[in-house]
């Protein structure tokens, strides 16, 4: 066993040697606070989703810009909280988006009030493809005709995923009809279901009358024959008008900008009482650990800023459908407080 | 045939070096297809599209069939579809003929691949329209056929059904997702663990793990004595005891797997691993003489590896003519699409006819590169079993904690799930209970919970699963022949066993090698 | 009868205890066929074990103890010592590389049976090459984030 001892030390002195000059090859920041290898953690699991997309395509400028090397990890929400939560040296860093937040007014086990555990950062891009859905043969041919008839005592059944995005709209829609047609929302019944593919298959099989889904993944089932069983319509996209007109003119497959908009309000009125229209932006932002330094936050800020006014970001994520949508640090923290004010009085209100 | 001018060497080139790199991928125990497209998705931001394409086509059918390597030498299934193949090729590799098991499994592998490219180059759009009848009670009913291989693959079949829930009730530990529908809520655990173990414990964890790192234990145990890992391979000599007539009887099973390779890949949400699953079952069920399935016979390589690699085929079937993936790969997959401003979908194939047909091509060449390399390398490949166990093994363990670290993209609970799951594999194996039905029912619990319970939530009655449709009665009638198949046979072995065991009474002491093939399964 | 049947079948799950509902199921099959394993298979076997017939498992069988509990050891300290390291170089996977090399060849020298200088060579320029390989070709060269 000296033999080993003696080897052991040999290789480990010569592994802190290797270390040392590796270390110092590493791309370093040599003039901000945020330096070496830098980690941003998602709040999905998936790398073909929006999330993954629109994180690397911020990640990438950043990198690029700081001088520092950065890596993208789809862990996934619970995760990712998790992992953000041990590292205050700014190293992790998290990009999500509004689940973030709706999963604590929903109460998802897993979620915390991002305002109060973490630091909110710079909010970067919207994607405005939050959409409702019907069968191209449905009776109802839009949104008032569908709250109409839930106001009338007729059930109607919507597929959407529990506990956040999937399912504010859904909640907006209870509440207004709870204001225009009281006592009726229990008529608009939610069928909870998973994934995009299974909440197709739920309108395929008639187990539902409207889908959540997304002009991304549904906008080619709008242009099938009405007589394709997977024909499918928009009513209602959750964005604001103004979201929506930043969107590239010829919009998104063959339906065009100005053909989106007929979906948005004020063409679908979806009420939150006192003459307010209910929109919802899924909006992507930073989190940081709430002891992460200061100058970090400002350090990005900055880089991002510079980003932004260079102009070529804002163009790689038009192509991709999403809509550029950058707010500093405090800007962004006041808004989306504001915004989840807002979403804590509907989902309260149904309840 | 426009879309010619769009083929190049270079395309060749990337289709040729994904399968490579797609090979070693799948080769090391713990590392994916889904990883290995994962890893290279940023690459074809600066390939463009038909380049980038090529290349992930390539490494998607390379680590698909990879994953055959560490299964038949290491016992350790390289990939999760690949975890039937262990059950022969294992224990055809401690008799001495890994490479032959290699070769046997590399031909089944191209010929389910490129039966599935050729189903969905003609069929895909008939297909997707016949798989969206597929609904959560017929889903069920596929896992649950899938579920019935574990009757017939137990030794015991009471204990071997014990196992199997306890495979069920270990995946479903942690959160009933809401991303499949659930309430999000967590149950089977204390509170305190829920930072650990909130998503409950990863799939390939849990399977390099529970083969793996417990065989290690095991071997450790009885003091790594034989420095060889195959004490009897024989190298080198040409003579590998691979002929073409093992196929011969055997196109029947052939082309069976490849379907139901195909057929199980196009449904969106039926994991890839049930794919060799049921195809191993079908195969024991059907074929005239199945007796030593999960001994060493190659008929079981022919199932498993030609259904797996059938999946690739198959989950491209809802991608492209859906938009929906068929398994996590081509979840991946569609990344590379978006990253290129390309929306999948039920127009898919009409708009994109050029890069539909690009997509057939490097298809169809990355099988063949597949094949050949493989083929080929076989012989060196093989080798790895000569490494001495005392470097072997460490590399081992170091490789599957790669595995387990990068599969969520680095999360350190999957690291320590290896051990877990290495303890228990070890534990279960002394007590006598058994890793293959277990290692089924966990793989599967999951998507058995999910479509169950959304089932009954929809149409609120157990006799739905019965009534809901043609599908789900030919189904049942599946399920029910694929019991009473194994009950016959597995009473027609206690009672051969019987026979010889009255032959041979006296001599009662096991050989080593038969021991450690019993505790291999 | 038609009724009753289906009244017996019918079943309605409140979504707020659904993730019970099959773990439930679950346990009760888990139970009952425990039940059968425990009357035809061990209480058979533990009367065995009490003539002296048979061995209980792991607790009565002879092992080679130093390996068997090295590995376990020597796998624990890898998979701790490896986070902690790594943390104090982040995301670079020096946690992986540097740990990697000192369980190589510690778990080398464990199940080494013969220690000729040529074994301890191999074993050290193993315990160098593999792990380093291993980190350059993932943690470079596709950018996978290690330990």
């Amino acid at each position: 066993m000296i033999v080993s001892n003696k080897l052991m030390t040999s290789v480990g002195s010569a592994a802190l040697m290797a270390a040392l000059s590796v270390s110092s090859g590493v791309a370093m920041a040599q003039d901000g606070p945020l330096r070496g290898n830098v980690r941003i953690v998602i709040g999905s699991t998936s790398t073909g989703g929006d999330t993954y997309q629109n994180s690397s395509i911020v990640a990438d400028h950043l990198a690029e810009h700081l001088d520092i090397n950065m890596k993208v990890d789809a862990v996934g929400a619970s995760s990712a909280f998790r992992t953000l939560d041990r590292d205050s040296r700014g190293n992790t860093l998290m990009i999500f988006h509004d689940q973030s937040y709706l999963g604590y007014l929903y109460g998802v086990q897993g979620y915390d009030n991002i305002f109060e555990k973490y630091t909110v950062g710079p909010t970067v891009a919207i994607n405005p493809g939050n959409a409702y859905l019907v069968p191209k043969d449905s009776s109802y041919e839009n949104l008032e005709q569908i709250m109409a008839a839930v106001g009338d005592g007729e059930t109607v059944r919507v597929a959407i995923q529990p506990g956040g995005v999937s399912e504010i709209g859904f909640s907006a829609l209870k509440n207004a009809i709870s204001i225009e047609y009281p006592g009726m929302e229990d008529n608009l019944v939610a069928v909870n279901t998973g994934s995009q593919s299974d909440k197709n298959q739920q309108l395929f099989d008639d187990q539902v009358d409207m889908i959540h889904g997304s002009v991304q993944a549904n906008e080619q089932y709008t242009r099938l024959p009405e007589d394709d069983q997977k024909a499918m319509r928009f009513v209602w996209l959750t964005a604001r008008q103004s979201t929506i007109e930043q969107a590239p003119e010829e919009g998104m497959g063959k339906t065009s900008r100005e053909q989106l908009l007929e979906y948005v309000e004020p063409n679908v009125h979806v009420t939150m009482g006192d003459d307010e229209n209910f929109t919802f932006d899924k909006e992507f932002f930073f989190l940081y650990n709430k002891d992460m330094d200061p100058a970090i936050v400002e350090q990005i800020d900055e880089a991002l800023a510079d980003i932004y006014a260079e102009g070529e970001i804002q163009e790689i994520q038009k192509n991709a459908f999403f809509i550029p949508n950058f707010k500093p640090s405090d800007e962004a923290a006041a808004y989306l407080t504001e915004k989840m004010a807002r979403y804590e009085e509907i989902i309260s209100n149904i309840k | 045939m426009e879309f010619l001018s769009l083929l190049d060497i270079t395309f060749f080139l990337l289709a040729g070096l994904g399968a490579l790199v797609g090979i070693i991928f799948g080769a090391i125990p713990g590392m994916t297809a889904t990883m290995a497209v994962a890893v290279c998705l940023p690459l074809t931001y600066a390939l463009g599209l038909n380049h980038g394409l090529a290349l992930l086509l390539g490494l998607y059918v390379g680590g698909i069939s990879g994953g055959m390597v560490p299964a038949v030498l290491l016992n350790i299934p390289g990939t999760p579809s690949s975890i039937t193949t262990t059950f022969d090729g294992y224990p055809m590799a401690q008799k001495g003929e890994g490479e032959k098991a290699l070769r046997v499994s590399v031909i089944a592998s191209v010929v389910g691949g490129l039966i599935s490219a050729a189903v969905l180059f003609f069929f895909a759009p008939v297909l997707a329209d016949f798989s969206i009848k597929f609904s959560y009670v017929e889903k069920f009913l596929i896992i649950f056929l899938a579920l019935t291989v574990i009757a017939s693959l137990s030794s015991n079949m009471l204990v071997g059904i014990f196992s199997g829930v306890i495979g069920i009730w270990l995946s479903l530990v942690g959160v009933y997702s809401t991303s499949d529908g659930g309430n999000g809520k967590t149950r089977l655990m204390f509170d305190a663990m829920e930072p650990y173990l909130y998503e409950g414990f990863s799939l390939l964890p849990v399977l390099i793990g529970i083969f793996g790192i417990s065989t290690i234990l095991l071997e450790a145990e009885k003091g790594v004595k034989r420095d060889i890992a195959g004490e009897r391979v024989k190298l080198g000599k040409g003579n590998s005891g691979f002929s073409l007539s093992i196929f011969k009887g055997r196109m029947t099973n052939l082309v069976r797997s490849s379907f139901i390779g195909t057929f199980v890949g196009m449904l969106p949400g039926v994991g890839g691993s049930a794919a060799s699953v049921l195809a191993y079952t079908q195969e024991k069920n059907l074929s005239k003489d199945s007796s030593q399935m999960g001994k060493g016979a190659p008929q079981g390589l022919i199932a498993s590896e030609s259904a797996n690699n059938a999946l690739t085929g198959g989950a491209l079937i809802p991608l492209l003519s859906l938009g929906i993936p068929g398994d996590s790969t081509t979840a991946v997959l569609i990344g590379a699409f978006t990253l290129q401003g390309i929306q999948v979908g039920p127009l898919f194939i009409p708009e994109n006819v050029n890069t539909w047909y690009v997509m057939m091509t490097a298809l169809i060449f990355a099988n063949i590169v597949m094949f050949f390399l493989m083929f080929y390398a076989i012989k060196h490949i093989a080798k790895v079993v000569m490494v001495p166990k005392h470097l072997l093994f460490p590399i081992i363990v170091m490789m599957c904690v790669v595995g387990a670290y990068a599969i969520n993209y680095g999360i350190m609970f999957d690291v320590w799930t290896l051990l877990i799951f290495g303890v228990l594999g070890y534990v279960i194996q002394k007590v006598g209970l058994e890793v293959a039905p277990l290692i089924i029912g966990f793989i599967l619990g999951s998507q058995a919970e999910i479509y169950f319970v959304k089932s009954l939530e929809s149409f609120g009655t157990f006799s739905i699963f019965f009534t809901k449709s043609p599908i789900a009665m030919v189904l049942w009638a599946l399920i029910v022949a694929s019991v009473v198949f194994s009950i016959v046979v597995g009473m027609k072995t206690r009672a051969k066993q019987k026979m010889e065991l009255s032959q041979v009474a006296g001599s009662t002491q096991v050989k080593p090698g038969k021991d450690r093939d019993q505790n291999s399964r | 009868m038609e009724s009753g049947l289906s009244s017996l079948l019918s079943v309605s799950i409140d979504f707020e205890t659904s993730h019970l509902f099959f773990p439930r199921i679950i346990h009760w099959i888990l139970a009952g066929l425990f039940a059968l394993i425990l009357v035809t298979k061990v209480a058979p076997f533990m009367a065995a074990v009490k003539r002296g017939e048979r061995k209980l498992p792991i607790v009565g069988e002879a092992r080679d103890s130093f390996r068997f509990f090295g590995t376990l050891v020597l796998i624990v300290a890898y998979f701790y010592l490896m986070a902690v390291v790594g943390n104090m170089f982040p995301y670079t996977g020096y946690g992986f590389l540097f740990v990697s090399m000192g369980f190589v060849l510690l778990m080398a020298f464990l199940y080494m049976h013969e220690w000729t200088k040529k074994a301890v060579i191999t074993a050290v320029i193993t315990a160098i090459v593999a792990p380093s390989l291993a980190w350059f070709v993932l943690a470079k060269l596709f950018k996978i984030t290690l330990p």
